[in-house]
């Protein structure tokens, strides 16, 4: 399994789109989370200029996690299986020896292997990004405790792993990659986000929306130090609860992701490859 | 279903449909047997590459059997001893040929000193650290045949390989099948072109829409050889050759007598009509080309005409 790893390894970090991604998510992150909030009006932001500084970092940076990182790992995981289809390389993989859910699984690890660092990219330069802000305003350097760092790492991990496993799912089920983009991304905006809208005001979509990507993300990022205004004011990705508790939303995102990924099984199992 | 011993390949009443309508593949017993080349004939959307690829286990039959090196297609322990190409070979366009046959070979098993070793068996080792997207078409044949060769397997399944090559291509191409079916390996090698078939294979099957209409070596295929005859009197050049009990029919085309009857029996004829006082102008052994049976065969479905 190791060398099945590998091999997917080198497909995917040899593919440009991987580093695109990384690099505008990257950016994109920083740029939402510091530069533009702290352009405009610091002192107006929900958890005032404190929110820009080193110690909120793990807060700060989760709230990008749920819905805009999740877009990136969608597309990761659409590009890892749906663009198979489209070179028709999955007919070469799967005449070599492994096994469909081998192959399977190899890409879906390679896939979380490669995630990593697009959590630790995000959260390097937003401790940049603090940091320069934190001298700006004069204020003393406090950074968050190694114990936080490491549970928001592993928590924007995890919200991203669950959205590149629906990725990889829409590429399996529409066997492409423009179609399954655009699913996902429908799904992201107007499915979760309507709907987590109206909840507020219909309640018998609550129970529903505790089973979305989006309020399970934002509800473990508000037990890391996201602070739940700023998740409301998010833009397209905002949420105005019910936030659960952490170990549900942990329990409904695990489930998520072995839904996804035997549900991917299941369906590159039974069809044809053509 | 196990499959014969002596089979490398089995298939029984093997079927896909799709749908109510289409019938890829009806019916079909095929078999190949170990350590020969198996050319698969047939005309463009005759069920070939539906064939293989059930073969491989990348589509299911919608019912009959196969067993492909003694267990069901698609079994890894099979898988692990076939080598492959289906089509047009598939790979990644942003990666190297070198590192396309890496990430093949990491999912395979196989070591990695095979990919250069495949590469230089190819010709492509001067072009292996380029994009594979910026090879040609005869180049991608060649890494796809590298592909297959990667696990040094036991059974070749290759459709169509000459595809998109120039004719020195194809040559080099029929040259290095023929090379591969050599040392006790099993090639099954698809095709419509006649000439690569009857230049490279021990037997052959013939598919038309969906259904083995035929099975044997190219000579069995292409029938006994016989003999042609222009000679005056025609009419009674006919009667006397009819009439010898060896014979077995005597058709007249075109003032020309096509006489079905063993060809080492030309002297004793050439003598029988001499005698007669016929003038003989022509008399040859002739046999029907492998070309003109194949077209007899997928036109009439099966009954040479």
């Amino acid at each position: 399994m190791t060398r099945d790893v590998t091999a997917e390894l080198l497909v995917l970090r040899k593919r440009a789109a991987t580093w695109i991604l990384l690099g505008i998510w990257t950016l994109l992150g920083v740029f939402f989370a510091y530069v533009v909030p702290y352009a405009l009006d610091p002192e107006d932001a929900p958890g005032g200029v404190e929110q820009f500084f080193p110690d909120s970092l793990a807060g700060t940076l989760l709230v990008g996690f749920p819905f805009f990182g999740g877009v990136f790992a969608l597309m990761l995981g659409v590009f890892a299986l749906g663009s198979e289809y489209g070179w028709g390389t999955l007919k070469t993989l799967f005449t070599q020896r492994p096994g469909r859910l081998r192959v399977l699984a190899a890409k879906l690890a390679a896939l979380a292997i490669v995630l990593v660092p697009f959590v630790l990219a995000l959260f390097a330069a937003g401790a940049v990004a603090s940091y320069v802000i934190a001298q700006i305003e004069d204020a003393p350097i406090g950074w968050p405790s190694a114990w936080l760092l490491v549970r928001a790492i592993a928590a924007g991990w995890l919200i991203l792993a669950v959205w590149a496993a629906l990725g990889v799912l829409l590429g399996v089920l529409t066997r492409g990659t423009s179609l399954a983009i655009g699913v996902g991304i429908l799904y992201a905006l107007v499915i979760e986000g309507l709907l987590s809208a109206f909840a507020d005001s219909v309640s018998v979509l609550e129970p529903l929306t505790n089973l979305f990507l989006r309020s399970n993300g934002y509800s473990i990022a508000t037990t890391l130090g996201a602070s739940p205004q700023e998740i409301e004011s998010n833009g397209p990705g905002s949420f105005s609860g019910p936030f659960v508790d952490s170990p549900q939303a942990l329990a409904v995102l695990a489930a998520l992701l072995a839904a996804f990924a035997a549900l991917s099984g299941l369906l590159l199992r039974r069809r044809d490859v053509t | 279903m196990n499959g014969r011993e002596d089979l490398a390949i089995e298939t029984r009443a093997l079927t896909k449909r799709y749908g109510d309508s289409i019938v890829a593949v009806d019916d079909l017993d095929l078999g190949v047997r170990r350590g020969e080349v198996y050319g698969f004939l047939g005309p463009n959307g005759a069920g070939k590459t539906t064939t293989l690829r059930m073969l491989l286990g990348l589509v299911r039959p919608t019912s009959g059997r196969a067993a492909v090196l003694g267990v069901p297609p698609g079994a890894p322990q099979g898988l692990a001893r076939i080598g492959a190409m289906v089509e047009a070979p598939a790979f990644y366009p942003y990666l190297s040929g070198r590192d396309n046959l890496l990430v093949l070979a990491g999912h395979a098993g196989v070591a990695e000193d095979r990919v250069a070793a495949v590469l230089d068996e190819v010709g492509l080792l001067d072009r292996a650290a380029d994009r594979s997207a910026t090879y040609s078409q005869g180049m991608r044949q060649r890494l796809g045949v590298a592909a297959a060769l990667l696990k040094d397997p036991e059974l070749l399944i290759l459709d169509e390989p000459t595809n998109g090559l120039d004719p020195a291509g194809m040559a080099d191409m029929r040259d290095f099948i023929r090379s591969l079916g050599q040392g006790g390996r099993t090639v099954m090698l698809s095709s419509h072109l006649m000439g690569e078939v009857e230049q490279v294979t021990d037997r052959v099957g013939v598919i038309s829409d969906g259904s083995l209409v035929a099975e044997g070596t190219v000579d069995e295929l292409r029938g006994r050889a016989g003999l042609r005859v222009r000679a005056e009197p025609h009419a009674e050049a006919a009667r006397l050759i009819r009439a010898l009990p060896e014979v077995d029919e005597v058709t007249s085309v075109d003032g020309l007598l096509d006489v079905t009857v063993d060809s080492s029996r030309a002297p004793a004829i050439n003598r029988l009509l001499v005698e007669a006082g016929v003038a003989v102008w022509e008399l040859y052994a002739q046999q029907a080309s492998l070309e003109h049976v194949f077209l007899e065969l997928t036109r009439s479905g099966g009954e040479p005409a």
